[in-house]
C-alpha cells in the first residue's frame, strides 16, 4: 500500500524502511470513519517504492484495502498527478466478494499498479475474479484492466465507455508514459468493456447481486454507478469527489442532476472516486455540490453580463480556492469546460 | 493581402479533403523541421513584406499555459490610437500541424477607429509562439507575439458529451452586445456556430483511422449591407467556432448581424442577431 500523501522524503523522516511495518504512520485523516479493524485489514503496508530506488513491477507487501462493509473493499489513492512515483495510484479502487465470485470495481492507472491490485485481492480472498467494471473510461480508473486480462473476466462498462476511451487512447497512453516513465508504464495498454451497461444490467456474484446503472453525461459521458444490493454500498465513481477537487469532462448540468437525484435517495454509504473509501450522503456531497453551483452560478452571470471565456477563467469559481486538494492544476479548465457547456443556454 | 491559405493537417496525413488545401500551400511552411518554424512561415505567408514588431498597433492576450489545448481563449486587439481602416488580419501558431489557425479580412463596418478587438479560441498542440499580424491601411504588416504551453490541442476529441455536441451541427448563436454609451464608436458582436470542427487529427474509434477534417472553412459576418469581416478558418479553430469582434456601433440605427458560414463539406449555415441586444 502506498500511503496516500506521504512523500519520500516523510518516511525517511518517519525512519520507516521497506521491512518495517508501517500501518501506525498512516495519514488517518485520509481514512475518516474507518474502524481499527479495517485499518488493520487494510494490511502491514509500506511504500511500494522503497528508498533506494524505484522497484516497478511490484510492491514489496499488499496495496491496503479497508473492508468498508461486509465483503466490500476499497483502496484510497493518492491525491496527485500520474507520476513515476506514484505509478497510477491517484483514485479509489475496490472489489466485492460474492459467494462464488468476485468483481473488481476500477483498476487504478498502470498495468503495475494493477497488478498490486490483483495481487492483494488474491491475499484477501481465492474466489474468482468474474467482473472487471470501470465506473469511467479515464486512465486512473482503466489502465489497470491488462492486470486481470489472465482472470478472463467479464470487462463491464457504460456503453459508451469504449467510444470516449478509443477516441482518447492514444492520447491518454503518451500522456501517461510521459508522465510515469517508460518503467512504470512497461505493460500498460487499452483494455476495452466485452459487457456493456445500455441502462441498467445485474451481477450475480453467488448470494450477491450487483446492480450497475449507466448515466447520463455527467463527470464524462459514460459513468457508470455500481450499487451492491446486499449492503447498500454505492461505488460512484468520479461522480463524487472529496478534498480532490471534481474534474469536469462531460457535463456540468447532467452532474448537477445526478447529484439531485443521489440526494433524493440515498443509499447506505457512498465510495468516492477521489476520496474517503467510505462517505454518506448528504455530507458525502455537499462540498462537490457547492463547487458546481458556484462553478455554474458565476460563469452563467458572466455570460449574462456579455463577458468572455478567458474574463471567466480569471474570476469564475475563486471563492472556492483554497477548499480542495489540485485546485490550481484543474480548476481553470473546470471553468473553460463550464463556460463552453452553459453559453448554449 | 496575404495569401489564401488555411487548415490545420500534417504531411504525414493526407486526406482527401485537404489535397486541395495543400496544393495552395507554400511548401517551405509544411516541410521545415527547424526550431523555429516562423522564419519559413513568414516567407510562405508573407513573402518577403516587412513585418515590424512590438510596435503597439496590435497586442495579443493567450493564457501562459493552457489549461485546456482544445479551448484557448485568445484576444488580439488594435487600441483606439491607431486610426484608420484595417485591412486583414492573420492569427497563426507557429508549431501547430497547421499554423495558419484564420485569416480575417476587414469591410467597412468593421470601423476605423476605436479599439477593435476579435476574441476566438483555438487549438494549441504543444508550447508555442501564438501570432497576430495585422495589415492596416497603409498595407504595413505588424505583428504581436504570445508564447503559449499547451499539449496535444489539435488531436484531442473536444467533444465532452459526444452525443450532446453532435445533436444540433449548424446550430448559430448570433448577438449583438448593446454598448454602455449609446454614442460610442464600437460595439461588440458574438457569432457561435455549432460544429465538431474535426481537426483531421483524431483517432476514429472504429475504423482506428483518422477522423476526416471537417470544419467551418468560410464565415461572413455583415451589418444589414455592410461587410464586417470575411474569415477563413482552418482546423486549429476549436469545436464550436466562437469569434466575438467588434463593429461600428450606429446609436440610431439598425445593428442586426449576420452571418453565413460555410464548412469544408460545403454546408451552408446562416445566422442573425436580433435587432437589439439580448445582454449588455
Ligand atoms: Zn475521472
Amino acid at each position: 500500500m502506498v500511503p496516500p500523501a506521504r512523500t519520500r522524503n516523510e518516511e525517511a523522516a518517519f525512519g520507516t524502511g521497506p521491512d518495517q511495518e508501517a500501518f501506525s504512520l498512516w495519514p488517518r485523516h485520509r481514512l475518516p470513519g474507518l474502524t481499527r479493524r479495517e485499518l488493520l485489514i487494510a494490511g502491514m503496508a509500506i511504500s511500494s517504492v522503497p528508498l533506494w530506488g524505484h522497484f516497478p513491477a511490484q510492491a514489496a507487501e499488499p496495496m491496503a484495502f479497508s473492508e468498508i462493509a461486509p465483503g466490500v473493499y476499497v483502496h484510497t489513492g493518492r491525491h496527485e498527478l500520474q507520476s513515476a512515483d506514484n505509478r497510477g495510484d491517484m483514485s479509489n479502487a475496490g472489489f466485492i466478494v460474492g459467494d462464488d465470485a468476485v468483481a473488481v470495481i476500477d483498476t487504478l492507472g498502470s498495468a503495475q499498479i494493477g497488478a498490486d491490485m490483483r495481487a492483494a485481492i488474491k491475499s484477501i480472498t481465492d474466489k474468482p475474479i468474474r467482473y472487471v467494471i470501470n465506473t469511467h473510461m479515464h486512465p486512473d480508473h482503466v489502465f489497470g484492466n491488462v492486470a486481470f486480462r489472465d482472470d478472463k473476466p467479464e470487462f463491464v462498462a457504460h456503453h459508451k465507455m469504449a467510444r470516449g476511451l478509443s477516441a482518447r487512447a492514444e492520447t491518454y497512453l503518451n500522456n501517461t508514459k510521459s508522465a510515469l516513465g517508460e518503467a512504470a508504464f512497461a505493460g500498460t495498454e487499452i483494455v476495452l468493456p466485452t459487457l456493456e451497461v445500455q441502462d441498467k444490467l445485474t451481477l450475480d456474484l453467488g448470494g450477491r447481486e450487483l446492480v450497475l446503472e449507466a448515466q447520463p453525461a455527467a463527470h464524462t459521458d459514460n459513468d457508470l454507478i455500481v450499487t451492491d444490493a446486499k449492503t447498500g454500498t454505492m461505488f460512484l465513481g468520479d461522480l463524487l469527489f472529496s478534498e480532490h477537487i471534481p474534474t469536469l469532462d462531460g457535463s456540468l448540468r447532467g452532474w448537477l442532476t445526478v447529484i439531485d437525484k443521489l440526494e433524493s435517495s440515498p443509499p447506505a454509504r457512498v465510495v468516492p472516486g477521489h476520496g474517503p473509501a467510505s462517505m454518506e450522503i448528504p455530507a458525502a456531497l455537499a462540498d462537490e455540490k457547492r463547487y458546481w453551483q458556484t462553478v455554474a452560478g458565476d460563469v452563467r452571470k458572466l455570460i449574462a453580463e456579455g463577458k468572455t471565456l478567458s474574463d471567466a477563467t480569471k474570476t469564475a469559481g475563486q471563492s472556492e480556492r483554497g477548499k480542495w486538494e489540485m485546485f490550481d492544476q484543474y480548476h481553470v479548465r473546470n471553468v473553460t469546460a463550464a463556460f463552453a457547456e452553459l453559453e448554449w443556454e | 493581402m496575404l495569401s489564401k491559405i488555411a487548415s490545420c493537417f500534417t504531411v504525414r496525413r493526407i486526406a482527401g479533403v485537404v489535397t486541395a488545401l495543400m496544393l495552395a500551400m507554400p511548401v517551405a511552411a509544411i516541410a521545415s523541421d527547424d526550431d523555429d518554424p516562423w522564419p519559413d512561415l513568414q516567407k510562405s505567408v508573407f513573402g518577403d513584406r516587412q513585418i515590424v514588431e512590438g510596435d503597439g498597433v496590435v497586442t495579443i492576450e493567450a493564457p501562459e499555459r493552457a489549461e485546456d489545448p482544445a479551448v484557448v481563449p485568445i484576444t488580439i486587439s488594435v487600441p483606439a490610437t491607431v486610426q484608420g481602416p484595417l485591412r486583414s488580419m492573420a492569427l497563426i501558431i507557429d508549431k501547430n500541424p497547421a499554423p495558419i489557425a484564420a485569416k480575417f479580412e476587414f469591410g467597412p463596418a468593421a470601423g476605423s477607429g476605436g479599439e477593435r478587438r476579435m476574441t476566438t479560441r483555438v487549438r494549441v498542440d504543444t508550447y508555442t509562439f501564438i501570432r497576430a499580424i495585422v495589415e492596416t491601411e497603409d498595407g504595413k504588416l505588424h505583428m504581436a507575439k504570445a508564447f503559449v504551453k499547451a499539449s496535444g490541442g489539435c488531436s484531442a476529441p473536444a467533444p465532452k458529451d459526444a452525443d450532446g455536441a453532435n445533436a444540433d451541427i449548424g446550430k448559430m448563436m448570433v448577438r449583438s452586445y448593446e454598448p454602455e454609451q449609446a454614442q460610442t464608436a464600437l460595439r461588440d458582436g458574438l457569432v457561435m456556430i455549432k460544429h465538431p470542427n474535426n481537426s483531421g487529427l483524431q483517432i476514429d474509434q472504429v475504423s482506428r483511422g483518422y477522423v476526416p477534417a471537417w470544419f467551418i472553412r468560410d464565415i461572413e459576418v455583415k451589418r444589414g449591407d455592410d461587410l464586417i469581416f470575411n474569415a477563413d478558418l482552418g482546423i486549429s479553430i476549436s469545436t464550436n467556432p466562437n469569434l466575438r469582434f467588434t463593429y461600428v456601433n450606429d446609436p440610431d440605427g439598425n445593428n442586426a448581424v449576420q452571418v453565413t458560414a460555410i464548412d469544408s463539406a460545403r454546408t451552408t449555415f446562416t445566422g442573425a442577431s436580433a435587432n437589439r441586444a439580448l445582454a449588455n
